[in-house]
């Protein structure tokens, strides 16, 4: 790989931090056949929930944090434990202290102390062909298909190297080539609600690690960030292109593609594939975490018909913070609303056997990061059934 | 023997092989605090990694094996080496953080636990001193959807009375498809064969012997076959009735690499 003379200096004169950060992009290019880095306008960083981390990734990150300073706009993923609410959680201290050491390594390094899955709705959004090193898989997903920036499927220690240098390897989906569509999707059915999560689902499994073009229905921006979230659990996709909605689809080619098809028959089964729970102890409302708007809906739905079970809901500090009243509302019906953190990287399991929950990418990875049980159906249904 | 791969960390380390024929995750995979490795056959103690060279086929799992590696080294619990056939970026960052000299597409399934090896990652080469490299060529002739196999005699040197494909030893500094055409001509009579595919060297193991195989695809307008002194039978097979054959090691393996399509997998 060919390096700018400012990077070379780097591995010279750089500090313990930025010599290792190169590496490590030299490493990932050497693998991926990368010719160049390419400057990235923000990173967004994965490995923070000490549920998912140990100690092996506290220990790093600390000695890393010594000298490491982020050279672009970061942000990080959902910790464990909601670090304001931790106690009223029932969270072991011993937790929550090494939770927060992670977090404050992190901040160390310059990053914004938000930690969020969905960094694309904080403020800030990447522009049309903004090159971006991203390691959460919905936000990828989202930034490429949604927005038409660039990121690859980043990993943690990628995506922080990448906001050390300030740059990453330019190969995948940093290329136009690799952001051409592999395989069309034809959805024949009209989807509302949890349909774009399953939609999501169905897709990952046809389609594995390809770049699926989908047709045949449309969505707002809500919509997709369901289905690219589900879309990137099931399957190893980082980017879609929906025709008529997504602003790259119109130059993708799709002559000659094979093609898979989705039928209400499929989305029926996915749900029924997904549920191994009977009697919900909770509803989990996040992974990804919900938008200011999303929060104020769930607000009204609970206070229209109180659930008998809890429910709790993840979204960002800076929604959080923005919308108290809809908090209020959600916690006056035995409910919380949870910040910086998320549904699956959170402490649930020591509380909660079985969950409900209308997230594609939740009913995902519940059962295997959290051992829990799901039941997974559309919030309306759910608040029906319990209240 | 040396083994050419692909540098990926650089750094020299020696030591003695431990090896894995399975993807390896770090997490779940190993103890984080001793470098035991977990989830072995047989009773506990497990082997360490410590100091020792630990080939397997490439990484699967949480990317918060990359801590792991990166924890095992820090404590001196880590392996000295990593050898892999191909490698992905949790392994590749985690010794990259670690400093662990690693090389790969190296074909591990030739090496064995307690090999005496060394890893160049500079150079991206694997040194074996106590084993004998030995380069064959194994082609594969196929002709309307069927390859051919040839049952080995009494006479020839390894893996009498073994189906295999038509193969034979390269000589010196020969091209390996040169070798291959003349196989073809000697073993079998068919001319007009047309180049179709190669790939990578396989490994096959005998003792202190390793077999380089250079694997090859040709197609055959024929099917007319008149064996030499080195053969006794043959059969026009289709690819996926190879595993009811008693063959030489690594034949399923060949043609998978020239047909494209994992061992086993129907056609």
């Amino acid at each position: 790989m060919r390096l700018t003379q400012a990077h070379r200096r780097l591995l010279v004169a750089g500090t313990n931090a930025q010599r290792t950060a190169l590496r490590i992009l030299e490493t990932v290019a050497r693998i991926s056949g990368a010719q160049r880095l390419v400057r990235i306008g923000s990173a967004h960083v994965s490995g923070a929930s000490y549920k998912l981390m140990g100690d092996a990734g506290l220990g790093f990150l600390e000695d890393f944090a010594r000298d490491a300073t982020v050279a672009v706009p970061t942000t990080v993923n959902p910790l464990g434990t909601d670090l304001a609410q931790w106690r009223d959680l029932g969270v072991p201290p011993e937790f929550a202290e090494k939770q927060d050491r992670i977090a404050r390594a992190y901040v160390a390094m310059g990053v914004q102390p938000i930690f969020s899955c969905t960094p694309y709705l904080l403020g800030i959004r990447p522009k049309f062909g903004e090159h971006l090193a991203w390691a959460e898989s919905n936000a990828v997903c989202f930034a490429n298909s949604v927005l038409g920036a660039r990121s690859n499927r980043e990993s943690g220690p990628s995506a922080l190297a990448a906001a050390v240098v300030g740059a990453t390897p330019d190969y995948g989906l940093h290329t136009d080539r690799g952001r051409l569509p592999t395989v069309v999707v034809a959805v024949d059915t009209k989807p509302r609600g949890i349909d774009y999560s399953l939609i999501g689902l169905v897709a990952g499994e046809r389609v594995g690690d390809g770049l699926p073009f989908f047709r045949g229905f449309r969505g707002n921006e809500t919509d997709l960030k369901w289905l690219g979230a589900a879309l990137a659990s099931s399957g190893s996709c980082a980017m879609f292109h929906l025709e008529g909605v997504t602003p790259e689809a119109r130059k993708a080619r799709v002559k000659g593609l094979k093609s898979v098809r989705i039928t209400r028959a499929d989305l029926t089964a996915a749900k029924r594939a997904h549920t191994d729970g009977t009697e919900a102890e909770m509803i989990g409302l996040g992974s990804p975490q919900l938008s200011a708007e999303e929060l104020q809906e769930v607000a009204r739905k609970v206070e229209r018909r109180p659930p008998r079970i809890p429910v709790w809901v993840f979204t960002s500090r800076v929604v959080r913070d923005a919308n108290p009243e809809a908090v209020a509302t959600v916690e006056r019906t035995g409910g919380r609303v949870l910040a910086d953190t998320c549904l699956e990287v959170t402490l649930l399991e020591h509380r909660f056997g079985t969950v409900a929950t209308p997230s594609g990418k939740g009913a995902y990875y519940l059962p295997s990061l959290c051992k829990q049980k799901v039941i997974f159906d559309d919030l309306d249904t759910l608040l029906e059934r319990y209240a | 023997m040396k083994i050419r791969g692909r540098g990926i960390v650089p750094g020299h380390a020696a030591g003695m092989a431990i090896v894995s024929h399975a993807p390896f995750s770090f997490v779940g995979g190993v103890d984080p605090r001793t470098g035991e490795l977990l989830d072995q056959a047989g009773e506990p103690p497990h082997p360490r990694l410590q100091g020792r060279i630990f080939a397997f086929p490439g990484g699967k799992g949480s990317t918060v094996g990359s801590y792991l590696i990166y924890g095992l080294a820090k404590t001196g619990n880590g392996p000295a080496g990593i050898v892999n056939a191909r490698t992905e970026a949790i392994v590749a960052v985690g010794a990259t953080l670690a400093g662990i000299p690693l090389v790969d597409r190296v074909d591990v399934g030739g090496l064995r636990t307690g090999d005496r090896m060394t890893v160049d990652g500079d150079r991206g080469t694997v040194e074996l001193p106590d084993i004998r490299a030995t380069p064959v060529v194994s082609v594969v002739l196929r002709n309307r959807g069927r390859i051919l196999v040839v049952r080995r005699s009494e006479d020839v040197g390894s893996f009498r009375g073994r189906w295999s494909a038509i193969s034979g030893y390269l000589e010196g500094r020969e091209d390996p498809r040169h070798r291959a055409v003349r196989e073809v001509r000697e073993e079998t009579g068919l001319k007009g064969i047309t180049f179709r595919a190669t790939g990578p060297p396989l490994l096959a193991r005998d003792d202190r012997t390793i077999y380089v195989i250079h694997p090859f695809l040709f197609d055959t307008p024929k099917r007319q076959v008149r064996l030499d002194w080195e053969n006794v039978e043959h059969r026009w097979i289709r690819p996926e009735e190879l595993d009811r054959f008693d063959t030489v090691p690594r034949l399923p393996d060949v043609v998978a690499a020239v047909l494209g399509r994992a061992p086993g997998s129907a056609a």
